[in-house]
């Protein structure tokens, strides 16, 4: 139960219950700007009815010819609003989105290899790892959590136009790619 | 231009973009010596000049190049830059339109014109250009790029009210002049709504809303959606908009909570004004109705949405308002379910929190609900539904139920559990946050409540002592730093507070919404006198963000433009502009002044470039940005919030408080100052910022003018202060008249300086400097006794130290330190210019000079002897009886928390005072040697 609405610039004014948090970035106004005058139906807030901000979603369209899909940039909830299910409802707008405004072939997004939680949220939402990308928070040398903590998968989920689902391997863990090769 | 030479220019690109300024100019004098006139060259040089802060040099580059009317892409390109950096916005239309005249088939040069006309908020010109380009290139984009020019320029606050329809008129007859649909282009569609929902044109929008495009667009375009929600509302249709939204939450499973609005908006909307039988009727069967889809869903969701339940209280509440409740036992009754459903959420008690105002018989019983709930912490899904019961009860608290010793069985009762339930998350990693964290939050907020109704210091002490160590548990726990900082400043122990700010790491935009917690009043705690910049360090790495704010934002609003993405253009213009005007911006600024003028000379160069400033501060129509929400509050309804009894001072600063400073300030400083608004119009680099539209009245009058509502933002000493600013400046305002050199004078001596400097002669200024001063033909006015009112204050305030001195905390005492202090700061100021011997004898001002003496030594012995308190208080809290005091006072020994843990923050809480004191102590008596004479 919340609200769904467009993220706005001066939403960043409000952000801070979200963005104090450890694990949400705050970025310059450029990054926040740059989203919102490229993409900005893929940028949404849920808010409580008392209005305060419970979490966002930042995203974008890119990619040539077959790789044109939508990407997740940012997806961060309040950590008092946590295990309401939020991320699933800001996510499948996104998907809508990327689907009938962009026909865009699938949806993508990053995360760390170590993060079961994140995960098995993310495949229970129709997403399966696409490939690995080494390094790709960071080469600082293999941290506590070896390989899994720097390492990324590519999770993709296929929309409507992706018809022969190629968004979609088996064996997408297996497929190592370097950060470069990612944009 | 040849290859020779633009392999040559290449190189100064490189050190220019590398920041290499210094050798981006040699580069330039080596290339200007072959070729003299090249504008290219020339212009790179003015870039290097600005960014080495060169501004007199640049300016006289710039306008060379600027009458040459440059034309090629690269001359343009580095122009805009050199003319960004000197805020000469106004300038870079006049360059791009002449070059776009010259050119008119150039598309780029129309789209630039346009741009620096948009950057210039220049919105009626902007709209021309774009009509022009419209007709010329026949590309839709330029009509729209028309169409919201015109709507900027309607919501433009300069524009006069009567002008806003005709502007939004002539978008619409702009728009529909179109040869393809707007909503072929959903950002298109939004722009056309918008001028429509402004028209009040609602059938219009609703025929375009209907088309399957439209109707289409709001499906998955959020923005639109939006507008045509608030379209339906206007036009009065929330019934069928109520119908609408019941069928997408039951057919689309939508759970967007404005849905269950509109459900329950259609419920009500029979019931406006004085609803007859018919409507109540009406209602009621509607009312029937959507109960029963409500708990169809909440029954379907179970768990999963708290949608269902949450709109049943909502409906419920409402009908309750509108007297056609028909259960009196509903509401008790949704709540409790709700209670049991969610209250394993964090989120239960902010849910509830809109229903909680129950009295009687529900209250009693809905108190029964929440005391007869487990108080078991065996579980996490446990802790949170005891957390959620406290801070449900403790809400709805009466004053009666409010006794010291009822609250300190309330903190015993948190504190318990808190300890109890720690254990539950030993294998948190380091990251997370911990289960119990609201239970030392609730507990810190109680001891808050018993200080503030006790004012006994002992329970900010247990209150500091306790959230230290929760913190120390849940090391992310941002809401406990943000309740230390503001209980450390109470205690007058800054450095500690400063410590948990830097702890938050607060960046970017956060600097404008966050550093009010450090920054408010924070002159009282500054050691600027003494050498230690620790707080105008703060305040001026906070006030970056409006720089970067003022440099890219407006880049952000082209790229809209090109990306055509017109809903959010306005919103990046409200975005810039509350930033740029932000009420927390000049509170930074005033307080950085403060504490300037107490560590750098008092000159006139100080003084000539704040007064600058201040002035076009005092136009601004300030935002405000703070964000005080973010402190976390659990005190009950009936008392003031944690944020209010928390407040240093008890006074919160705004908009008035800003006025009072300001005012003071630029009083003082015009008077000191030889500029004035002839002279200021002459030497202005750049633009003027855009005045307010409030200029009814003079500067002079302005500054006189002091508001009843300005002035209850003030502290009883801030308010001393102001009057007695007051009356030193009427007493000295004629001889400040008398004696300041009339604007030629001073408009010569500036080209001298600009013309030693740059070799070149300031431009628009040709005026013979006269030799030695000028002597005014009139007689010196009278010499008046200086008003009694000078000493009094001095007098006063040493009455009030010896008052507060003795106090447990030593936050009133450095109030009243700092602000004597600054009230020696301002006559230091005032008499500035009477310390120069020979305008003294020229004025035959010796009279006067000899009242200043005995303000001078009053105010320097009080400040002395104010020094030596503070030394005092000081050497008193180095003791190690001091820290004894504070563990016995705070009396938290428990075996989790022991003596060691208490101790050391005790001693940083006396370290911290020892350290302000002995600083600002110190500070002072610098400032009366340096002063003194």
């Amino acid at each position: 139960m919340s609200i769904l609405r467009p993220f706005t610039a001066s939403d960043m004014f409000n952000f801070n219950n979200i963005n104090l948090d450890i694990w949400t970035e705050t970025y310059n106004i450029g990054f926040y700007l740059h989203y919102l005058s490229g993409w900005p139906d893929l940028c949404c807030v849920q808010e409580a009815p008392s209005g305060r901000m419970m979490g966002y979603v930042l995203g974008k369209a890119e990619g040539q010819a077959q790789e044109w899909h939508g990407h997740v940039t940012v997806l961060t909830v309040a950590p008092e609003y946590r295990r309401l299910y939020l991320a699933r409802k800001m996510i499948t707008l996104l998907e809508l989105v990327s689907d009938e405004t962009y026909r865009g072939f699938f949806v993508d997004l990053y995360v760390r290899c170590n993060n079961i939680v994140a995960i098995e949220m993310y495949e229970g939402m129709g997403y399966s790892v696409f490939r690995r990308v080494r390094e790709y928070y960071g080469n600082l040398g293999v941290g506590k959590g070896g390989r899994d903590e720097e390492d990324a998968f590519d999770m993709r989920k296929p929309l409507s136009r992706d018809n022969g689902r190629r968004s979609v391997r088996a064996n997408g863990r297996d497929i190592v790619v370097s950060r470069h090769d990612v944009s | 231009m040849s290859t020779a030479l633009d392999r040559q220019i290449r190189p100064i690109y490189d050190a220019l973009d590398t920041g290499s300024n210094k050798s981006a100019i040699v580069a330039c004098n080596k290339l200007l010596k072959k070729h003299p006139k090249n504008a290219l060259v020339q212009s790179l040089k003015a870039l290097a000049l600005v960014r080495s802060q060169k501004v007199e040099e640049a300016l006289a580059l710039c306008d060379e190049v600027l009458e040459s009317k440059p034309t090629d892409d690269s001359t343009l390109n580095a122009m805009m830059h050199v003319l960004r950096g000197l805020g000469r916005h106004k300038d870079m239309i006049i360059m791009y339109e002449a070059a776009y005249k010259k050119q008119p088939a150039n598309e780029e040069l129309g789209a630039q014109t346009f741009f620096a006309n948009i950057r210039a908020n220049n919105w009626k010109s902007a709209q021309q250009v774009a009509s022009k380009m419209y007709k010329q290139f026949q590309e839709e984009r330029y009509l729209y790029w028309s169409v919201i020019s015109s709507v900027l320029q309607a919501n433009d606050r300069n524009t006069p009210a009567e002008m806003r329809t005709l502007l939004y008129k002539l978008a619409l007859r702009l728009i529909t002049s179109s040869s393809t649909p707007s909503y072929a282009h959903p950002d298109r569609f939004h722009l056309h709504l918008t001028i429509l929902r402004e028209l009040s044109e609602y059938d219009e929008a609703m025929t375009l809303l209907e088309t399957p495009a439209g109707r289409n667009i709001c499906e998955t375009n959020l923005s639109c959606n939006e507008i045509r929600r608030d379209i339906m509302r206007l036009r009065g249709a929330l019934e069928e908009e109520g119908k609408r939204a019941e069928q997408r939450i039951v057919e689309k499973n939508d759970r967007n909570w404005l849905e269950f609005l509109s459900v329950i908006d259609g419920v009500f909307s029979s019931l406006q004004d004085e609803p007859s039988n018919d409507a109540k009727e009406q209602c009621s069967s509607k009312l029937s109705n959507a109960l029963e889809l409500f708990t169809k869903i909440s029954e379907q969701d179970g768990k999963k949405d708290r949608s269902g339940l949450l709109g049943l209280l909502e409906l419920e509440s409402r009908a309750r308002k509108h007297g056609v409740s028909t259960d009196s036992t509903r509401m008790l009754h949704l709540m409790k379910q709700y209670f049991e459903a969610f209250g394993d959420k964090a989120c239960c008690f902010e849910d509830l929190k809109p229903y909680l105002s129950l009295d009687g018989e529900d209250l009693a019983a809905w108190t029964d609900v929440l005391q007869a709930s487990s108080s078991s912490l065996s579980t996490v899904n446990a802790v949170r539904r005891v957390i959620n019961s406290h801070k449900l009860s403790r809400y709805n608290l009466s004053p009666s139920q409010l006794t010291v010793e009822a609250e300190s069985s309330n903190a015993s009762l948190y504190i318990k559990q808190y300890l109890e339930g720690l254990p539950l998350g030993d294998e948190l990693p380091s990251t997370e946050l911990q289960h119990v964290d609201d239970l030392a939050i609730l507990a810190g907020n109680v001891f808050v409540n018993i200080w503030k109704m006790t004012g006994d210091v002992q329970y900010l002490y247990k209150a500091a002592v306790l959230l230290e160590f929760a913190l120390g548990k849940s090391k992310q726990a941002f809401q406990m730093r943000l309740m230390l900082i503001r209980i450390y400043r109470l205690l007058g122990a800054p450095s500690a507070a400063l410590e948990h700010y830097r702890l938050l790491n607060v960046k970017q935009v956060q600097n404008d919404t966050l550093s009010h917690f450090i920054l408010s009043r924070c002159s009282t705690f500054s050691l600027a006198s003494s050498g230690d910049l620790t707080y105008s360090t703060e305040c001026l790495e906070a006030s970056q963000i409006y720089i970067s704010n003022s440099q890219e934002t407006n880049d952000f609003v082209i790229r809209a433009f090109s990306a055509e993405k017109y809903s959010q253009i306005p919103q990046f213009i409200t975005f810039e502009d509350w930033l740029e005007n932000s009420l927390q911006r000049d509170i930074t600024k005033l307080e950085y002044l403060r504490m300037r003028i107490s560590h750098e000379a008092i000159s006139s160069e100080v003084i000539d470039l704040e007064l600058i400033e201040l002035k076009f501060i005092f136009d601004r129509l300030h935002h405000d940005n703070r964000d005080f929400e973010i402190l976390p509050n659990y005190q009950p309804k009936a008392v003031e919030d944690f944020n209010t009894q928390t407040l240093m001072f008890a006074k919160p600063e705004g908009h008035g408080w800003v006025w009072s400073f300001l005012k003071a300030y630029i009083k003082a400083f015009s008077q000191a100052s030889d500029l004035d608004d002839v002279v200021e119009e002459k030497l202005l680099v750049g633009d003027r910022p855009q005045m307010s539209p409030d200029k009814r009245i003079s500067l002079k009058e302005r500054l006189s003018e002091r508001l009843e509502e300005e002035l209850a933002e003030l502290t009883s000493d801030e308010l001393s202060l102001m009057s007695y600013g007051d009356a030193l400046a009427d007493w000295l305002e004629p001889f400040h008249d008398h004696v300041r050199p009339p604007a030629s004078v001073v408009l010569a001596e500036a080209a001298k300086q600009t013309e030693l400097k740059t070799g070149i002669p300031l431009k628009g200024v040709d005026i013979v400097p006269q030799n030695g001063h000028v002597k005014k033909e009139e007689d010196t006015p009278p010499i008046s006794e200086a008003p009694e009112a000078l000493a009094k204050f001095f007098e006063n305030m040493k009455t009030r130290f010896e008052d507060v001195k003795k106090a447990t905390f030593p936050n009133e005492a450095l109030h009243v330190a700092t602000l004597t202090q600054e009230a020696f700061l301002l006559f230091v100021i005032e008499t500035l210019r009477f310390k120069t011997p020979s305008v003294v004898k020229i004025h035959k001002l010796g009279n006067l000079v000899a009242k200043f003496k005995p303000i001078r030594s009053l105010a320097v012995g009080i400040l002395k002897d104010m020094a030596t308190s503070l030394e005092n208080m000081s050497a008193q809290d180095g003791t190690s009886e001091k820290r004894k005091e504070f563990v016995d006072l705070c009396a938290l020994e428990c075996t989790e928390i022991d003596h060691d843990f208490i101790m050391n923050i005790a001693k940083k809480v006396t370290d911290s005072r020892k350290k302000v004191e002995e600083g600002v102590a110190k500070g002072m008596l610098k400032l009366c040697s340096t002063y003194e004479q």
